[in-house]
């Protein structure tokens, strides 16, 4: 009889880089606009500490193109970390049991997403209102 | 026109005999009128007519059992429910599930996994057992549905071949093992719970897993263990702190 | 029955949870957020003149409810962005564990402290 001599294949280095591992990478990386956009608002609480010069200057970068540009970017990797957030959500949460069935992972999604919107969208009209 | 019945298919399989070969290397193989066959079909008619040395596992030949998982041009696939008609025209590569040692051809090492299943008290621990006398433990259908779906595993390891943090980690519990964990802690006649979620609080427990979630679109079963693992995350994480509040 | 032996709890749910909190507050709020800040603001769209004013942007990070908002938001995108990038760069096998966890979640950390230190310096 042979004995057991299990061969051990090494897995590619690259796997993350490859289809369909690519995408949840993609994912991942989203995270960084999350992270990007926290840094814009940091340099913002760190020019307001050293008075109104300072302040003047950072109020002038977000009105540059540069910046414009940049909120831009990181809008669109923070809505595609919204859209991706959501997809997952039902992962981490028990079955939801309406009746006698789960409620499908994709109604849970939309809904979420739906609510996700509705809570920027409140945040845009509410500031737009007390500014006002 | 050509007969498709007789449509000739190539198949690269790749082939390992311990003790013989240092290293797996791929061996190629003609099958004639393969083009209704399964490619389990295709394997066995290999065997029967080309090389009787081809070594892979299989039984029901209906997707019941989770005998025959195997890499399909790639990807981990039950070989008995994926037909050659349905692949894209060329020759079709037939590998051992990815992320498991081989012990010969398309065979695979499944110790590691049936520990696993074993490490997780895999059994209805009731509160309180009943005699036969006090009848059976009773369940409504929302119960039931609560857990129903963790139940259909068979155990095939697809999950596993999936999952790069299994790949990374082979000491990590996996996609498979968790959904049997869960199918016994959503139970509502089942009281091991904490018992069962004190197996997982290791990196080789839950926190292995990134929630990749291919585990799940590649389970013939729709098991979702993606779900089985990230909902427990939940309740480790949960666990990590309000331990504190528990009482033994 | 034994099964394998079992590994010791892991501190990833600190992480973990901060990352989860980080990423749900960014989703529900953080679009709203850049539209307001990004945009409307320094544009002044449907915004009055001072609303980026100095002494206006000073009464915001002077007030309680403003400082908490300014923390949890900024410390909490920072944490959700350490552990995707963490585990990213652990998938790509970038560099030893101690090193890439130092430049992740060593930066929330110390972000998450100046923020604190800044607040606390601009006073009440």
């Amino acid at each position: 009889m042979n004995e057991s001599r299990p061969y051990r294949r090494p897995a590619p280095k690259d796997w993350w880089a490859k289809a369909p591992y690519r995408a949840y990478t993609v994912r991942e990386m989203s995270g960084l606009a999350v992270a990007g956009y926290g840094a814009v608002l940091f340099a913002g609480l760190y020019s307001l500490s050293q008075g109104p010069e300072s302040w003047a200057a950072y109020v002038r970068f977000l009105q540059s193109p540069v910046s414009l540009l940049l909120h831009a970017a990181l809008l669109a990797a923070v809505l595609y970390h919204v859209k991706t957030w959501f997809q997952i959500l039902p992962k981490t949460m028990p079955k939801l049991i309406l009746g006698r069935a789960p409620v499908a992972q994709r109604t849970i999604t939309r809904v979420a997403t739906i609510f996700a919107g509705a809570c920027s969208l409140a945040l845009v009209l509410i500031t737009l209102g007390v500014a006002r | 026109m050509p007969d498709p019945a007789k449509k000739t298919i190539e198949l690269r399989i790749l082939r390992y005999q311990p003790g013989v070969d240092a290293a797996p290397s791929f061996g190629t193989f003609e099958v004639a009128g393969a083009e209704n066959m399964s490619v389990l079909e295709a394997l066995q008619t290999i065997k029967d007519t080309l090389d009787g040395s081809l070594s892979f596992r299989w039984s029901c030949r209906m997707a019941v059992c989770g005998s025959c998982g195997m890499m399909i041009n790639g990807e981990p696939k039950l070989a008995c429910s994926t037909f050659l008609r349905d692949l894209p025209p060329g020759p079709v590569t037939v590998e051992p599930l990815n992320n498991f040692p081989i012990e010969r051809d398309l065979v695979i090492s499944v110790g590691g996994f049936v520990k696993k299943i074993e490490s997780i008290y895999p059994y209805i621990m009731p509160k309180e057992p009943k005699t036969v006398e006090q009848g059976p433990y009773r369940q409504t259908p929302a119960q039931l549905a609560a857990y129903e779906s963790f139940s259909d595993c068979i155990n095939c390891m697809l999950c596993y071949a999936a999952c790069p943090q299994f790949g990374e980690n082979p000491d990590f519990i996996g996609p498979g093992a968790m959904a049997l964990l869960q199918r016994y802690n959503g139970d509502s006649r089942d009281a091991g719970r904490q018992k069962r979620l004190d197996t997982i609080h290791g990196e080789n427990g839950v926190w292995s897993c990134t929630a990749v979630g291919i585990c799940s679109e590649v389970c013939p079963k729709s098991v979702d263990p993606a779900n089985a693992v990230n909902q427990n995350k939940t309740n480790s994480a949960f666990d990590f702190f309000l331990r504190f509040l528990r009482k033994e | 029955m034994t099964g394998p032996a079992r590994d010791n709890r892991s501190i990833s749910p600190i992480f973990w949870l901060l990352f989860g909190a980080g990423g749900m507050l960014s989703a529900l709020f953080g679009p709203g957020l850049i539209l307001i800040t990004g945009f409307f603001a320094p544009l002044g769209v449907g915004l009055p003149e001072n609303f980026l004013s100095y002494d206006h942007a000073l009464a915001f990070a002077q007030n309680p409810v403003g400082k908490l908002a300014v923390l949890v938001v900024v410390a909490l995108f920072f944490w959700h962005g350490a552990e995707r990038l963490f585990l990213t760069l652990k998938d790509m096998k970038a560099g030893p564990s101690l090193l890439l966890k130092l430049c992740t979640y060593g930066v929330a950390a110390v972000v998450t402290a100046a923020v604190i230190a800044l607040l606390l310096a601009i006073g009440f």
